[in-house]
C-alpha cells in the first residue's frame, strides 16, 4: 500500500459570500505548488451554492456533520492535505480579521493556513509572493525550509525586512552600498532564493501594505507562533486586518514577538 | 617503523643534535645519514646540525653536500662556528661567524652575538628559520637525551629553547628517565631518526600539503557556520598587493561568492572585474560528523584546511608575495571523493568567459569592455594508496581585449616559469617574502590574555594592510580592497587618510604605488575642475579606472523613489586629503624629491589652486567654503564645515610653502603668496567662548541630542530616528572636527584636543566603520588610553565580528589603517619631527607593552613601549623626541629612556 501523495490544498467553505474567494484561491495555491485541492463544508445540510461552485471549478466535495473547529483541523491533518485555505469574515460594522472560530483553527494548525480576506479576489495565477521576515526567529527556518520546496510555480519571492533592535544596523558607512550587502545577506540566510528585499524602518503592517500595493503581490506569507493572545502576534493580526489579498500563516513553534521591537515601529 | 602521532606531518625544517649516545656514533658512509640530509635538503627542507664537535669534525661525520634548495647548516657549539653547507663544501666559516650579518638573501638575521652552549645555536637557528617563515610546528627538534639523568635534565633540553616552544620536539633516545612535557618519544635511536627522515623524504616525494604552524598569536580560525560562509571567505582573503582571491571552499556552489581580482582592473560600468575561479575542485561535500578546520596563518599569508570525518581532506594555497602572478593550490583527499575538475571556472555572473585547452594548460579568460584578466593553469594529479594529491599552480595576466590575445600568451609563459619552480618551492619563498613584510610591520602587545586577543586583532589588520597595495607602479586600493565586490573596489578618501599613513610606514613603496594612482589621474582631476569653472584639481569622491567620478547620484528608496546622493557633489574635502597623503608619505619616509620636484608638487600645487578659486570671499574679507559635506554625512550639504575649512587652509599653507620653496617661476610665488592671504582669511569654525571648533556654519543651535539619549554606540542612529530628525540635531556619524586633531593637531587650538572630544564623543555614533579606530587615537593623545582601548578592540574586531555585518562584501581596510594608526600615533605617540622621530606613548592599563616594527626615514626600527620607559631599536642614528620636547640621540642598535616623570633617564641598548 503506498502513501498518499502529499499535495492537497484543502479549501473550507461555507455557504457566505466567502466561498468563491476561497475556493479562487485555494486553486491558485494549487497552481504554484503543483497540488489539487479538495472542498469541505462542514454543516448537516448540502448546500447547493458550493455544490454548483465546486462543480464549476471541479473540485470534489465533501460535506462533514459537527463542530466547525474540531472536524477541520481533522481534515487538515489527513496526510495528503499540504495547506488548507479559510475565509475571513466580514461583518456589518466593516472588516474583521478573523473570527473565532477561524482564530482557533489558526492557533492549532499544524500546518500552513491561507486566510482570505471577504473581498479579495484572487488571481487566477499567484506570481508575487511577499514573505515579511524578521530575520532572528531561527525557529521559522525549518518551517521555510519546508515550505518553500512546496513552491513548483513560477513565482517570485519578496522578502520585506523591518529592522529590530536585533538587526538594526550598527554601522552603515554608504547606506546605498551597505544596505545592498544586507539585503544580500538576509536573503542568502534566511530566503535562498528569493529574487528581492526591501529592508526599512517604521511600522511592520504598513510597511506590508506598502510594499504589497507597490509590487503587485498576490500572496503574503508570514510564519508565526501561533499565540495570539494580548500583546502577542501584533504584525499577524494587523496585516490580517488590513490585507486587501490573502495571507498565508506558517505555524512555527512559540517563540518571543519581535514586532514590537520594530525600529520605528511607534 | 610507525610514526607517532604528531610527526606524521610535513616539516619544513629539522633540527638535530649530532652528539649523545644514539645519534653522536652515527657514521654517514654507514648509515646513510648524510645522504639522507643531502635528499632532504634537495627536496626543500632546511637542515640544522648541532654539536660540540668542532666543524670540520662535524662535517665528516654527516659528509652531506646538498644542493638545495634546502639548507644544511653545521652548527658548532665548539667556538660557536656556524656554517652552511652545499655541494661545493663548507662555506668559510667567516661568513658565518657570530655577529656578522649572514646570507644576504635573509636580511636582517645575524649569527649568534656569542655562542655560550647550543641553546645558542637553537636561537640562531630559530631566528634563522623565522627570517624564512619557518616557525613553531613546521619544525622539527630531534634529540636522544632530553629526559633527565641522575636528577639533572637531559643535555637536549638546551635545544628547548623558547623560541622553539611550538616546534615538534621528538626524542629518538631510550629516555630512562622519562620526557619533558611536549617531547614525544620515539626511540629507536639512529635507526629511528632514520626512519623519521625517510618518513619526511617520502611525503615531500608524495608531494602532501604542507601544513600552517596553528600558532594561536598568528592564526584566525575562519568562521565555518553556514550563514558566516561569505564572512569567512572576505576574512580569509589571500592578497599580494597586485591581485587577491576570497577564501571561498574548493567545493564552493551555492551560497559562496567566490571573487579572482586584480586591482585597478574594473569593468566597463566601473566595478571589480571577476577573473577565472582558480581556487575550485570537484570535491564531495561532507554531511556527516566531521570537523573542517580553515586556517588563515597571518604570518605566512596562506590558507591551510584540514577536513575529517568519512571524505577527509586537506588544503593548502597562496597568492605568491615573490612571483606577483603565481597562484597555487595543492589538496589531497581520498581519490572517489576528490577530482581536480576545470582548473579555471567562470565567476559568478560572469558576462564574458571564454575557456581553451593548450599544450597541457588551461587558458581562460574575462573580459568586460577593453579590460580582461587573462589566466593558464594546469593541474597535476598523483595517485597514491588511499590518497590523491592535486597540485594547482595558475598564473595571471592583464590586457585590453583590443590587444592580440597578449594577455593570454602572458599569462601562459608566466605560468612555464611558474612550473619550473614547483609547488614547494614557490612557498618557501612565499614564505620568505612575508616574513620579509612583516620584519617592518611587527605588532607586540603584551599583558595577559586580552593583550593576546588584541595583538591577533591588529595583527590581522596589518595582515590585510600588508596585502592591499602593490609596491609598483600605481595601486588602486577600493574601500574593501580585493576582498569583496562591495563599494566596487572604488577608491575613496580611505585609501588616502586612513590606509596610506599606514603603509607609509610598514610598506613605503606601497605608499608611493597609492599616491601614483592619484598622480596619474591628476588630469581627470584637472578637468573635474574646470567643467565647475574652477582651477587647479578636484579629485573625485569615488574613482575607478580613469580618475573621474564614479560615485552613484542617487539611488531608489522603498518606493521608488529617487533619492540624491551628495557625497560626490559636496564631499569636497578629498580634494585635501589627497594633497594630504602626499605630505604624509614624504614627511614620513623623507622622500622630499616626492614633493620637491617630483610629482607630488603638482598634486599639492593644483590641489591648492582648486581651494582658491572654490573660496568665496564676503564683505568682511573673511573666506567661506558653502556648499560642502564633512566627513560627518548625517548633515548633508552645509557651510564652513571645520574639517573641510582647515584642511583646505592646510593645503593653501602648504602648497605656498612649497611653491615658495621650489619657485619654477615669479608667477608661482605670487601665486604662494595669495594663497597664504586667502589661508588667513578662511573662517575655521573656532569657537573661543567654548574652547572647541564648530562642527559647521549653525551646528550650534541644532537639536542638541547626545547619543545615549537614544541608542547604545556604535548605531546607524539615521536608521532609528530618520535622516531628517538627525540631520536637525547635533548627532554625528564620525569623528568630524576631530579628524583635524588626528590629521594635522598642529593646524587647530592649542588645548582643543580634549575640549573637542569631551563635546563631540558624546554625540558621535560610530555609524561610520572610520569613526572608532580614530577615535581611540585621539582618546589615547587626551590621556584616556583605557576608553580608547574600548574603541580601539571595536576597531580592531569589526570584521572578525562582522560588526557591520557587511564583512561578507570585504573587509574594511580604511578600519584596518586606522587600527595601525591607533597604535603607532595614539597609543605610542608616533610623529615625524624632521629627521627626528617624536614618541610619547599613552598605553592603557591592560597593556603591559606595546612593539610596533615600522620604517622610517629610510630606517628600519621598532619602537616598544611600556608603562616605564620606551626602547627605541634602529638600524641608523636619528633623534627621538619623547614626548616631542626632550631630543634623545639614538644610534644602532638604540636607546631605552626612562618615562620617570622626574626626568627621563636613556641609556643605549648593549
Amino acid at each position: 500500500m503506498t502513501a498518499p501523495v502529499a499535495n492537497v490544498v484543502l479549501a473550507a467553505l461555507d455557504p457566505s459570500a466567502a466561498a468563491r474567494p476561497v475556493l479562487d484561491t485555494a486553486l491558485s495555491v494549487a497552481r504554484i505548488t503543483g497540488g489539487r485541492v479538495e472542498a469541505i463544508h462542514v454543516s448537516d445540510r448540502e448546500s447547493e451554492t458550493l455544490k454548483t461552485l465546486t462543480e464549476r471549478a471541479v473540485v470534489p466535495l465533501r460535506r462533514v456533520a459537527g463542530l466547525v473547529e474540531p472536524t477541520v483541523l481533522t481534515a487538515m491533518a489527513a496526510p495528503d492535505v499540504v495547506i488548507a485555505v479559510i475565509g475571513a469574515r466580514s461583518t456589518p460594522s466593516g472588516r474583521r480579521p478573523v473570527g473565532r472560530t477561524a482564530r482557533r483553527l489558526l492557533e492549532q494548525a499544524t500546518k500552513p493556513v491561507v486566510v482570505v480576506p471577504p473581498d479579495a479576489s484572487a488571481a487566477r495565477t499567484f506570481t508575487r509572493l511577499l514573505m515579511p521576515l524578521e530575520g532572528e526567529a531561527v525557529s521559522s527556518r525549518p518551517v521555510l525550509d519546508a515550505f518553500l520546496p512546496l513552491l513548483v510555480g513560477d513565482v517570485e519571492l519578496f522578502v520585506l525586512h523591518v529592522f529590530t533592535q536585533a538587526t538594526l544596523p550598527r554601522m552603515l558607512d554608504k547606506p546605498h552600498y551597505d544596505l545592498e550587502i544586507l539585503g544580500r545577506e538576509f536573503i542568502a540566510t534566511h530566503l535562498p532564493g528569493a529574487s528581492r528585499i526591501e529592508m526599512c524602518t517604521g511600522p511592520v503592517g504598513t510597511r506590508v501594505a506598502e510594499m504589497t500595493e507597490q509590487h503587485h503581490i498576490d500572496l503574503i506569507v508570514l510564519t508565526w507562533s501561533q499565540d495570539s493572545s494580548e500583546g502577542r502576534a501584533q504584525v499577524v493580526q494587523d496585516v490580517l486586518a488590513r490585507s486587501p489579498i490573502p495571507v498565508m500563516l506558517l505555524p512555527v513553534p512559540s517563540q518571543p514577538s519581535t514586532a514590537a521591537d520594530a525600529v520605528g515601529a511607534q | 617503523m610507525s610514526v607517532p602521532v604528531g610527526l606524521e606531518e610535513s616539516f619544513d625544517a629539522i633540527i638535530f643534535d649530532c652528539d649523545g649516545p644514539d645519534l653522536g656514533d652515527a657514521d654517514a658512509d654507514v648509515d646513510g645519514l648524510g645522504q639522507r640530509v643531502e635528499a632532504l635538503c634537495n627536496a626543500g627542507l632546511h637542515i640544522f646540525a648541532l654539536s660540540e664537535k668542532d666543524g670540520t669534525a662535524l662535517d665528516r661525520q654527516l659528509r652531506a653536500r646538498p644542493g638545495g634548495p634546502g639548507r644544511l647548516h653545521l652548527c658548532s657549539s665548539h667556538g660557536g662556528e656556524i656554517f652552511e653547507v652545499g655541494e661545493v663544501g663548507r662555506r668559510t666559516p667567516e661568513l658565518n661567524r657570530p655577529g656578522v650579518p649572514n646570507d644576504s638573501a635573509i636580511a636582517g638575521t645575524t649569527g649568534p652575538a656569542r655562542v655560550v652552549d647550543k641553546s645558542d645555536l637553537a636561537r640562531y637557528a630559530a631566528a634563522w628559520l623565522a627570517a624564512a617563515g619557518i616557525t613553531g610546528q613546521l619544525i622539527l627538534v630531534v634529540g636522544d637525551q632530553f629526559g633527565p639523568t641522575g636528577g639533572v635534565a637531559g643535555v637536549d633540553t638546551l635545544l628547548l629553547v623558547d623560541e622553539l616552544s611550538r616546534a615538534r620536539a621528538v626524542s629518538v633516545g631510550t629516555e630512562p628517565g622519562g620526557l619533558p612535557p611536549g617531547v614525544v618519544h620515539l626511540g629507536g635511536g639512529l635507526r629511528g631518526f632514520l626512519a623519521l627522515l625517510d618518513a619526511q623524504l617520502a611525503r615531500r616525494r608524495e608531494q602532501r600539503v604542507p601544513q600552517v604552524d596553528a600558532d594561536p598569536r598568528w592564526v584566525i580560525r575562519l568562521p565555518q557556520g553556514h550563514d558566516e560562509q561569505r564572512t569567512a571567505e572576505a576574512l580569509g582573503t589571500l592578497g599580494n598587493g597586485w591581485a587577491a582571491v576570497r577564501a571561498c571552499q574548493e567545493e564552493d556552489g551555492p551560497g559562496s561568492s567566490p571573487l579572482f581580482a586584480v586591482g585597478g582592473v574594473y569593468t566597463e560600468d566601473d566595478r571589480l572585474l571577476a577573473g577565472p575561479n582558480w581556487t575550485a575542485l570537484d570535491l564531495s561535500r561532507e554531511h556527516g560528523h566531521h570537523t573542517d578546520l580553515r586556517l588563515l596563518d597571518l604570518r605566512t599569508a596562506t590558507l591551510g584546511r584540514v577536513r575529517d570525518g568519512r571524505q577527509r581532506f586537506r588544503s593548502l594555497r597562496f597568492v605568491s608575495a615573490d612571483r606577483f602572478y603565481a597562484l597555487a593550490l595543492r589538496a589531497e583527499g581520498l581519490p572517489d571523493r576528490l577530482d581536480p575538475g576545470d582548473p579555471l571556472r567562470p565567476p559568478p555572473g560572469a558576462s564574458t568567459f571564454e575557456r581553451t585547452l593548450e599544450e597541457g594548460a588551461c587558458l581562460a579568460r574575462t573580459s568586460s569592455g577593453s579590460r580582461e584578466i587573462a589566466m593558464a593553469g594546469r593541474d597535476l594529479v598523483r595517485d597514491q594508496p588511499g590518497c590523491r594529491v592535486v597540485e594547482r599552480l595558475a598564473a595571471w595576466a592583464t590586457g585590453t581585449t583590443t590587444g592580440n590575445r597578449t594577455a593570454t600568451k602572458e599569462a601562459q609563459g608566466r605560468l612555464e616559469e611558474m612550473s619550473s619552480d614547483g609547488f614547494d618551492q614557490m612557498l618557501a619563498r612565499h614564505r620568505r617574502a612575508w616574513a620579509g613584510r612583516w620584519a617592518d610591520a611587527e605588532v607586540v602587545i603584551e599583558g595577559g590574555a586580552d593583550a593576546d586577543g588584541d595583538q591577533l586583532a591588529a595583527r590581522f589588520a596589518v595582515f590585510h594592510l600588508l596585502a592591499a597595495a602593490s609596491d609598483q607602479g600605481e595601486a588602486a586600493v577600493g574601500a574593501r580592497g580585493l576582498s569583496g565586490e562591495a563599494y566596487n573596489g572604488h577608491v575613496f578618501w580611505d585609501a588616502d587618510v586612513f590606509v596610506l599613513p599606514a603603509l607609509a610606514a610598514i610598506r613605503p613603496q606601497a605608499a608611493r604605488a597609492m599616491l601614483e594612482y592619484r598622480v596619474r589621474r591628476l588630469p581627470a582631476a584637472r578637468a573635474a575642475a574646470t567643467a565647475k569653472g574652477l582651477r587647479g584639481a578636484r579629485f573625485p569622491w569615488e574613482s575607478a579606472t580613469d580618475g573621474s567620478d564614479v560615485t552613484p547620484r542617487s539611488v531608489r528608496d522603498a518606493h521608488g523613489r529617487p533619492i540624491r546622493i551628495f557625497t560626490g557633489s559636496h564631499e569636497e574635502h578629498i580634494v585635501a586629503d589627497v594633497a594630504w597623503a602626499a605630505h604624509r608619505y614624504s614627511s614620513w619616509t623623507g622622500d622630499t624629491e616626492f614633493l620637491n620636484r617630483g610629482p607630488g608638487r603638482d598634486l599639492l600645487a593644483d590641489t591648492a589652486r582648486y581651494w582658491a578659486s572654490r573660496i568665496r570671499l564676503d564683505a568682511d574679507g573673511s573666506g567661506h567654503l558653502y556648499g560642502v559635506m564633512g566627513p560627518d554625512e548625517y548633515h548633508q550639504v552645509v557651510d564652513d564645515n571645520a574639517y573641510t575649512n582647515v584642511m583646505a587652509r592646510w593645503n593653501l599653507r602648504q602648497a605656498a610653502h612649497l611653491l615658495a620653496a621650489h619657485p619654477r617661476d615669479a608667477e608661482e610665488i605670487r601665486e604662494a603668496t595669495r594663497w597664504v592671504a586667502l589661508a588667513e582669511h578662511l573662517v575655521d569654525g573656532w569657537n573661543p567662548e567654548r574652547g572647541i571648533y564648530e562642527q559647521f556654519a549653525g551646528y550650534f543651535d541644532l537639536e542638541p541630542l547626545l547619543v545615549h539619549q537614544v541608542a547604545q554606540p556604535p548605531v546607524a542612529i539615521d536608521v532609528v530616528l530618520g535622516p531628517d530628525r538627525v540631520a536637525g540635531s547635533q548627532l554625528i556619524k564620525q569623528a568630524d572636527v576631530l579628524m583635524l586633531h588626528h590629521l594635522i593637531p598642529d593646524q587647530v587650538a592649542d588645548g582643543s584636543l580634549v575640549a573637542c572630544l569631551r563635546f563631540y564623543d558624546p554625540r558621535t555614533a560610530h555609524g561610520s566603520s572610520l569613526s572608532p579606530a580614530i577615535t581611540a587615537s585621539l582618546l589615547a593623545r587626551g590621556d584616556m588610553a583605557d576608553q580608547a582601548l574600548e574603541l580601539f578592540r571595536l576597531a580592531a574586531r569589526l570584521d572578525l565580528d562582522d560588526v557591520t555585518a557587511t564583512t561578507a562584501g570585504g573587509v574594511h581596510l580604511a578600519t584596518m589603517g586606522g587600527v595601525w594608526q591607533a597604535l603607532a600615533y595614539g597609543f605610542l605617540g608616533l610623529a615625524a619631527h624632521g629627521e627626528d622621530l617624536v614618541v610619547d606613548p599613552r598605553l592603557p592599563t591592560a597593556w603591559s607593552a606595546l612593539t610596533l616594527h615600522f620604517r622610517f626615514r629610510g630606517r628600519r626600527m621598532s619602537v616598544r613601549a611600556t608603562h616605564e620607559r620606551v626602547t627605541v631599536s634602529t638600524d641608523a642614528p636619528l633623534g627621538v623626541r619623547l614626548g616631542g620636547h626632550t631630543r634623545h640621540p639614538c644610534t644602532p642598535p638604540g636607546v631605552t629612556i626612562g618615562l620617570d616623570p622626574v626626568g627621563p633617564a636613556d641609556r643605549n641598548i648593549t
